[in-house]
């Protein structure tokens, strides 16, 4: 799935969380608390009972009262990822170039899935991913586990892509309900979302379950060309290929204008609404090479360190 | 309005399987897509203006029904009552005569005739008919009776304007032939009305459109050639046939080059005169020219042609034992030279004319002669006395001959043949015979069958006449006895195959009754074989060039002219042919916008 050589790239990099989230273990993550790990955090006034090692005695020479220094206490992190999987991840044009392979689309968000994946578990960090059909990979930490990612997310590949032969709208989770349960049993840390968010029911109350368990939602929202800039004209019946809807559509310039200007509102609302939640959003691509979205585009949107 | 042909409505079914087509058509292709979501977004936007975009969407079937319906409505044929220049029968006489070429209406007045009559064409009801006759010096209908448009179309652009005078004559009892007088039959005369008196013997309902403003003409109407001891001279009379006195220039050249020109100041009504002398006598053609004119709208008359015909040389054998009157008579002719002779000469020389006075000779093949009293040519049976003139038949040698005073002792019979016919006849027999011969032994005789010195007719004024006359149709002075100068459409006596190039360069050859084809104002020249000569055709005509337009002619029993209409006749004026033009171009819009892609169900490259 992934080049050994650009495996190797993505050991440098850090997935950048810009809040701090406890975890249970020691890691090289910054915890809330403060603890006692090198890195100063603050003072406070000495009270019975601390630890007189702890008092800073420089402080107490110069002004005669007791202080207590506080240091960061460094914890390790628990990385959600969320991979939608929903069938409109894996639509593609019928007749496009790509008809009969995996969706191009539903390609690029496996693999920055995996990579995401990978920096965290060269990060020594803990990673859990899952996908909207309940598939669940981890907690895993280490790099060790790194081929069990990569093998999870060909298998999600493949068991989605015999799903999508017979599709059943009705027994798919929404991505709220998806998001409401995952959010249930979520140990607090940074969650990433892979998704085109092209969901009837929205995203709203995922967001704030999300939100609610303590989870930062960073969003990579993938869309394909064909979904930034449609090139079907015409007298069309669409089909929406989750739920089976038909839309009679006459498409002509200015109907096609006309949805550019509705796509790129839309995305900006759902950017809005994560960054409001002190999130990150970056709209992808997905014709974009995984080397141009992951060492150039991310690192310029902070999201890689 | 109304329709001709209303069961073309039953076409308006087609509409259904044009409706039925486009429904199948809109049958849309499916086309997966990720998610509906935004779309429906889109649709939601575009409700506000959704009667405009279900007006676009069906916008190719509406094009499309509005074609049927046109064409329908044009299979329908449908019409309006419009005022018109004719309805019912008709009948309309073109004035094609020569002034008609008078260009004081632009371009002329016969274009603004024939635009009347297009007029009247474009308004004949659907039941309406027409009868055309273009009326010039030959008055012929162009077509007959007929409701056909393009068919008089047709023969009014094959009308021309003629150079004679109209013979209304005529044109009026070819139109009665046609059905004119009949309460039905409504005759329009389109005319300027110039010299057409005769009209008000057309009977019937008629109406008289006047074509024409103005009756400015200055014409050449005289043009002269003379033969003086100085060389020639010409003489050029121009007629101011206007109401304006005029100062016109007119300028007189010869064979192509300029010899004079003069400013002339032509009254109204009247004529100036102007001669020219020394010119060089070997020119042969001679022609003037309104160069410069005020007031002159017609340009047939505005040049006068002559052929120089007093440079050729006729060579007379006269044989005589002594005659001073007939000696004297064919001394004063211009370019004849006469050999006057006691005996038959030996030797064997070609005359253009032997004048045998009472004497005898053998003739040479093709001779012309002119045989004077006792003649061995033609046999004689027995002496008249009776002399007293009967008659004188026409003939070029009699004309201008006055025979009543002229006494003859008596004269011998002649056992004349066929084709030597009598021209002056007394009560005894013929006095004077001419004839062309068939064979090849003569070519053209005259026979005067007395003595000249047994009669007074040297004495009389008919004499040099005669002899100057006989002397012209024996020996013309260009080989061939044809006027140097005819009007359009005069046929000219020629042999058969004779060769005539026009005035145009185009060349002709004479059938059996000569040269018709002088309807070109110019110089023909001509080739017999034997003789080559040329002639003139000048327009000349005093009555045509007088182009003052008569409005208010009375045309048939009442004045009815187009100021006044007795009543104003309606026409059904048919317009299923716009309607026609506008399914078609409603048609290409419907094939364009197609073609730019409305419906087009591909994906872009």
């Amino acid at each position: 799935m992934l080049s050994e050589a650009f495996l190797q790239s993505l050991r440098t990099l850090r997935l950048n969380a810009p809040r701090r989230r406890i975890g249970t273990l020691t890691g090289e993550r910054r915890s809330m608390k403060r603890g006692r790990s090198v890195e100063f955090a603050d003072y406070r006034n000495y009270t019975p009972g601390d630890d007189p090692r702890r008092v800073d005695w420089n402080i107490y020479a110069r002004l005669e009262r007791p202080y207590i220094k506080l240091f960061e206490d460094e914890e390790d992190l628990t990385t959600h990822i969320l991979l939608d999987d929903s069938p409109s991840m894996f639509w593609q044009p019928e007749d496009g170039p790509d008809a009969g392979h995996l969706a191009q689309k539903w390609m690029c968000a496996a693999q920055l899935a995996v990579v995401l994946g990978y920096i965290t578990l060269a990060s020594g960090d803990k990673i859990v991913l899952e996908t909207s059909s309940f598939q669940r990979f981890g907690p895993k930490r280490g790099v060790a586990s790194a081929a069990a990612l990569i093998a999870f997310v060909e298998r999600v590949s493949a068991t989605d892509k015999r799903n999508l032969r017979s599709p059943n709208p009705g027994g798919r989770p929404s991505l709220n309900a998806w998001l409401k349960r995952y959010a249930l049993d979520a140990r607090p840390g940074l969650c990433i979302l892979i998704s085109d968010m092209l969901d009837e029911g929205g995203y709203a109350e995922g967001f704030n379950a999300l939100g609610n368990s303590r989870l930062d939602v960073n969003l990579l929202h993938t869309l394909s060309p064909d979904e930034l800039d449609p090139q079907f004209t015409g007298d069309l019946r669409l089909k929406d290929v989750e739920t089976t809807h038909l839309q009679d559509m006459s498409l002509d310039d200015a109907v096609i204008n006309q949805y550019r200007q509705r796509l790129v509102a839309w995305s900006e609302e759902i950017a809005a609404n994560v960054r409001r939640r002190g999130g990150r959003y970056h709209l992808t691509d997905t014709s974009l090479s995984l080397e141009e979205i992951v060492l150039k585009d991310l690192r310029r949107a902070e999201w890689l360190i | 309005m109304n329709l001709l042909n209303p069961l073309a409505f039953l076409f308006a079914l087609l509409a259904v399987p044009i409706v039925l087509l486009y429904l199948l058509r809109l049958q849309r292709r499916e086309q997966s897509v990720s998610s509906t979501l935004l779309w429906r977004q889109v649709t939601m936007d575009r409700e506000a203006n959704m009667l405009w975009q279900r007006l676009r969407r069906n916008l190719l079937l509406f094009l499309q029904l509005a074609t049927l319906a046109f064409f329908i409505f044009a299979l329908a044929r449908p019409y309006v009552n419009l005022p018109g220049a004719v309805s019912g029968r008709s009948i309309v006489l073109l004035d094609a005569s020569a002034s008609m070429q008078a260009t004081d209406v632009k371009p002329s007045r016969f274009e603004a005739a024939r635009a009347h009559v297009r007029n009247a064409i474009n308004s004949l009801g659907v039941n309406d008919r027409m009868t055309l006759i273009v009326v010039d010096g030959a008055p012929r209908a162009l077509s007959t009776l007929t409701g056909d448009k393009s068919q008089l179309f047709d023969a009014l652009e094959s009308a021309r304007p003629s150079l004679d005078a109209a013979d209304w004559s005529a044109a009026i009892a070819l139109a009665v032939a046609t059905g004119a007088g009949n309460d039905d039959t409504t005759t329009l005369v389109v005319s300027d009305g110039a010299n057409a008196d005769d009209l008000r013997l057309l009977t019937g309902k008629a109406r008289f459109i006047p074509i024409g403003s103005s009756g400015d003409n200055i014409a050449i109407s005289t043009l002269t050639l003379r033969r003086t001891v100085r060389g020639l001279s010409a003489f050029v009379r121009v007629t101011n046939h206007g109401a304006r006195d005029d100062r016109v220039l007119v300028s007189l050249r010869a064979d192509g080059a300029l010899v004079d020109a003069r400013t002339l100041d032509v009254p109204a009504g009247k004529s100036a005169e102007w001669t020219i002398g020394n010119i060089n006598p070997n020119v042969t053609h001679v022609y003037a020219e309104i160069d410069e004119a005020k007031h002159n709208a017609l340009d047939l008359d505005d040049v006068a042609h002559a052929i120089n015909a007093t440079n050729t040389t006729r060579r007379a054998l006269l044989l005589t034992r002594g005659n001073r009157f007939l000696e004297q008579a064919l001394a004063t002719l211009p370019g004849l030279r006469v050999t006057r002779a006691v005996t038959a000469p030996l030797g064997v020389q070609n005359y253009d004319l032997y004048v045998l006075d009472s004497m005898t000779m053998p003739l040479p093949a093709q001779a012309n002669a002119l045989l004077i009293g006792a003649q061995s040519v033609f046999t004689t049976s027995e002496v008249f006395s009776n002399t007293a003139y009967v008659r004188t038949e026409s003939h070029p040698i009699a004309r201008n001959v006055d025979w009543r005073n002229v006494n003859v002792l008596d004269a011998r019979r002649v056992n004349a043949p066929d084709w030597l016919r009598p021209v002056i006849e007394s009560q005894g027999g013929p006095l004077v015979l001419a004839g062309e011969s068939p064979d090849e032994a003569l070519q053209r005789v005259v026979v005067i069958p007395f003595d000249l010195r047994r009669s007074d007719l040297p004495l009389q004024i008919a004499f040099p006449i005669l002899i100057a006359n006989s002397v012209e149709w024996l020996a013309p002075a260009q080989g061939l006895n044809v006027p140097l100068s005819v009007k359009p459409g005069e046929v000219m006596p020629m042999p058969e195959n004779t060769r005539v190039t026009l005035p145009s360069g185009e060349e002709v050859i004479a059938g059996r009754r000569g040269f018709a084809q002088t309807n070109q104002v110019g110089v023909y020249a001509f080739d017999t074989g034997r003789a080559q000569g040329a002639f003139a055709v000048n327009f000349n005509n005093t009555s045509e060039s007088r182009i003052a337009p008569n409005p208010d002619l009375q045309v048939g029993n009442a004045d009815a002219t187009s100021a006044q209409p007795a009543a104003v006749p309606t026409s059904q004026r048919e317009f299923w042919h716009w309607l026609a033009v506008l399914a078609l171009i409603l048609l290409i819009v419907e094939w364009w916008i197609y073609q730019q892609g409305v419906p087009t169900f591909q994906r872009k490259a």
